[in-house]
């Protein structure tokens, strides 16, 4: 009748709480990533012929939100670097040298990145994962800028890169710039709505600059006039009721909305859209990505989303499907966003520069980054330059949800991005 | 404006209702006895969990079993963490206040996750129904009659019962109040459990709104409806109600009516206003008497 599942997590938690104050260890990682870790450096050590010495290996650092609000969104990322991990370890490891990975938790608390950051550089990382999210991974990245260390990061946001942090930061994303010059495109050319209106959550950064490109695209190829209004709300605004008004007493109701928001106001605004009766396409970036909240807006439909792939096995491109459902297959759950992927691909990018520099040094291996020229990867071609460590032509996935039910529309790359 | 102006009103006064409710379950509690009680976030949260957890039950079962949830929550936290420091400092309670709120914060990531999880507790008023010539969404409407039925009847209860004399009594002057047989606990005990009931309606009404919950649900409402209080006048159940329900129609009128370039600075016109209300009014709008300076 109840589910337990949620007492039964309390309880190991504690139990884990209990057992680390007695070992003198307080680290509140999830379980799972604990045992996957454990089995990954015991492998390495084994495949290391039994006496691991130091050289053998090479230590990656994760900087990680293990715990606290944004735990959920850092696993996926996590769970994908680690099958690279395990992939690259397999087939003898980079330069010769097994992964291993040294752990950080940041709590969910942005600052502590800076600390993570010193602690694993100080274990002896040569590269350190971060949080998929500027403000996130920014305090440990300038750290790790510092040292001469490379930073990995999901952030979709242009400035985790070599004008933001500086030469040594990579993200994997597609820049929100993107992002919005692909749906406009995409809604414009592929759909033919001809008028829209863009509903703005004002909270970070990534959503501002989606729905600016956005707007800038949208009104390029359908006309200043075709941007029938925008509106702004705040992700923890309990409502938007006002909001949602405004769009009803429209004199002409558009042909689609934009929304640029994440969970959970993203969602709550959706709800509250369809409830007043407004039945448009809803267009949304990467923040909105994964079915974990579709419950929340019963039999949701016209709902298009961009991301890195589809998880639910049905992307264009076979590699893809192969992946999630590898991912499946491992982590015994079903991949339920695309941020693992981004996670592969990171790990992915690194050995194959350092293979190339034939070096660990962070300087020689950003000097290989830089020449990716549509380097084939996990998540796409990827193209990195000495002044720009993020993608912006990549084609991405359109995803959409038709009665709360998910899957693949297409892959659309953007013909014009800008990112002034 | 015209056709537009009752859908408007309605948000309005549904959020200003959400508001006044959260504001009154502070201040009955603060009004007994001075805690300022952060927790009341997770009166409201922790209850919209247990529509979560019961979601396949029948609608009855899963609200009552969410108010049961809410009463024993206020319960047990006024037994075990502030009866301990009853009559010490209110920073101390304030303090204590914060550390429940963590507390069960935390152990509600640790049990459900942090990401958002969905409830649709009263699927029944999804749909419109046409008021004054106007669409006017039913769950809304229901907002702004349940809140409006439960004031009348807090009311009812403060004034006609002996329990609301006692509570009365208790906010005007406690120690006083206690010499002429008024129980101290029991009192304190009613003003949980009121306001627990509180939250739960709260938690129903909102999380039926935005259709799921997570751990810091009930923080977003409770923040403004702490702001409220204090406008309000810190200590006056009418000035509560009042105050919450000033800022919930101001803020919504404000997103209707300013014009798009000032729209995301809604909340510093709000606070302005906050401001404004202080200096004039540092006591709120309302001051309560038994908090009044005597000289």
């Amino acid at each position: 009748m109840f589910d337990l599942a949620p007492v039964r997590r309390v309880w190991i938690y504690f139990g884990k709480w209990e057992n680390a104050l007695r070992t003198g260890q307080n680290r509140g990682n999830d379980t799972m990533l604990i045992r996957h870790l454990f089995i990954t450096t015991a492998a390495a050590a084994l495949v290391a012929g039994g006496s691991a010495l130091a050289e053998d290996t090479v230590k990656v650092g994760f900087v990680m939100s293990y715990s606290g609000w944004f735990e959920p969104i850092d696993a996926s990322t996590i769970r994908g670097a680690m099958l690279a991990i395990d992939d690259i370890n397999d087939a003898g490891g980079v330069l010769g040298r097994q992964i291993e990975v040294v752990s950080f938790d940041n709590r969910s608390e942005p600052a502590l990145g800076a600390d993570g950051a010193i602690d694993v550089i100080d274990q002896g990382a040569v590269a350190v994962l971060f949080p998929s999210d500027f403000d996130f991974g920014a305090p440990g990245a300038f750290i790790a800028q510092e040292a001469g260390v490379i930073s990995l990061s999901g952030a979709s946001d242009p400035n985790f890169g070599v004008q933001g942090i500086g030469p040594f930061a990579y993200s994997i994303s597609n820049a929100a710039q993107s992002q919005g010059a692909i749906l406009a495109e995409w809604a414009y050319n592929e759909m033919g709505w001809r008028s829209a209106y863009t509903l703005l959550d004002t909270t970070i950064a990534f959503t501002n600059s989606l729905c600016e490109a956005f707007d800038r695209r949208w009104s390029e190829l359908a006309g200043d006039d075709a941007l029938l209004g925008s509106d702004t709300f705040r992700n923890d605004d309990p409502t938007i009721a006002a909001q949602v008004t405004r769009i009803n007493g429209l004199p002409e109701a558009p042909d689609a909305i934009m929304l640029c928001s994440y969970a959970p106001g993203g969602p709550s605004a959706i709800r509250q859209l369809r409830a007043a009766g407004l039945d448009q396409p809803v267009m949304t970036g990467e923040s909105l990505d994964g079915d974990y909240w579709v419950g929340a807006v019963p039999g949701l439909s016209d709902f298009y989303v961009v991301n890195y792939g589809s998880y639910v096995g049905d992307d264009p491109n076979p590699d893809v499907n192969a992946f999630f459902a590898r991912y499946a297959e491992v982590y015994d759950r079903e991949p339920d966003v695309s941020y693992g992927i981004r996670g592969y691909s990171l790990f992915q990018a690194w050995a194959r520069a350092a293979e190339r520099a034939g070096s660990f040094d962070g300087a020689a291996v950003a000097a290989e980054l830089d020449r990716f020229d549509n380097e084939p990867l996990a998540i796409g071609p990827t193209t990195f330059t000495p002044d720009l460590h993020i993608a912006t032509t990549r084609p991405m996935t359109i995803m959409q949800a038709q009665d709360g039910e998910f899957s693949a529309l297409g892959t659309y790359a953007p013909e014009t991005v800008h990112l002034d | 404006m015209g056709s537009a102006f009752i859908p408007i009103m309605i948000d309005a006064f549904s959020v200003g209702g959400l508001y006044a409710l959260t504001a009154l379950g502070i201040g009955l509690i603060f009004s007994v006895m001075r805690l300022a009680n952060f927790a009341h976030a997770e009166f409201v949260t922790v209850p919209a969990y247990a529509l979560f957890v019961l979601s396949d039950h029948p609608v009855v079962v899963s609200i009552s079993a969410a108010v049961l949830v809410a009463v024993v929550l206020a319960l047990v936290t006024e037994r075990a963490a502030f009866r301990p420091l009853r009559g010490i400092d209110p920073a101390t309670m304030l303090i204590a206040s914060f550390a429940v709120s963590m507390f069960i914060q935390r152990l509600l990531v640790f049990a459900f996750d942090s990401r958002i999880k969905p409830v649709n507790p009263l699927a029944v008023l999804d749909g419109s129904v046409a008021l004054f010539g106007a669409q006017v969404n039913l769950l809304k409407l229901t907002t702004v009659i349940t809140c409006l039925v439960l004031l009348i009847a807090l009311t009812v209860f403060l004034k006609y019962t002996r329990f609301g004399l006692e509570m009365r009594a208790a906010a005007e002057d406690f120690t006083m109040s206690r010499l002429l047989g008024v129980r101290a606990n029991r009192v304190i005990a009613t003003a949980f459990v009121l306001s627990a009931l509180l939250a739960a309606v709260v938690a129903v009404l909102f999380s039926a709104q935005t259709g799921f919950v997570h751990p810091r649900f009930g923080l977003q409402i409770v923040i403004i409806a702490f702001v409220a209080t204090v406008i309000g006048g810190l200590g006056n159940l009418l000035g509560a109600a009042v105050g919450g329900f000033l800022v919930g129609v101001v803020s919504t009128l404000l997103q209707a009516l300013l014009p798009p370039d000032l729209r995301p600075f809604r909340e510093a016109f709000v606070f302005l206003l906050v401001i404004l209300v202080l200096l004039f009014r540092p006591q709120g709008l309302f001051p309560a008497r038994g908090l009044k300076e005597r000289i």
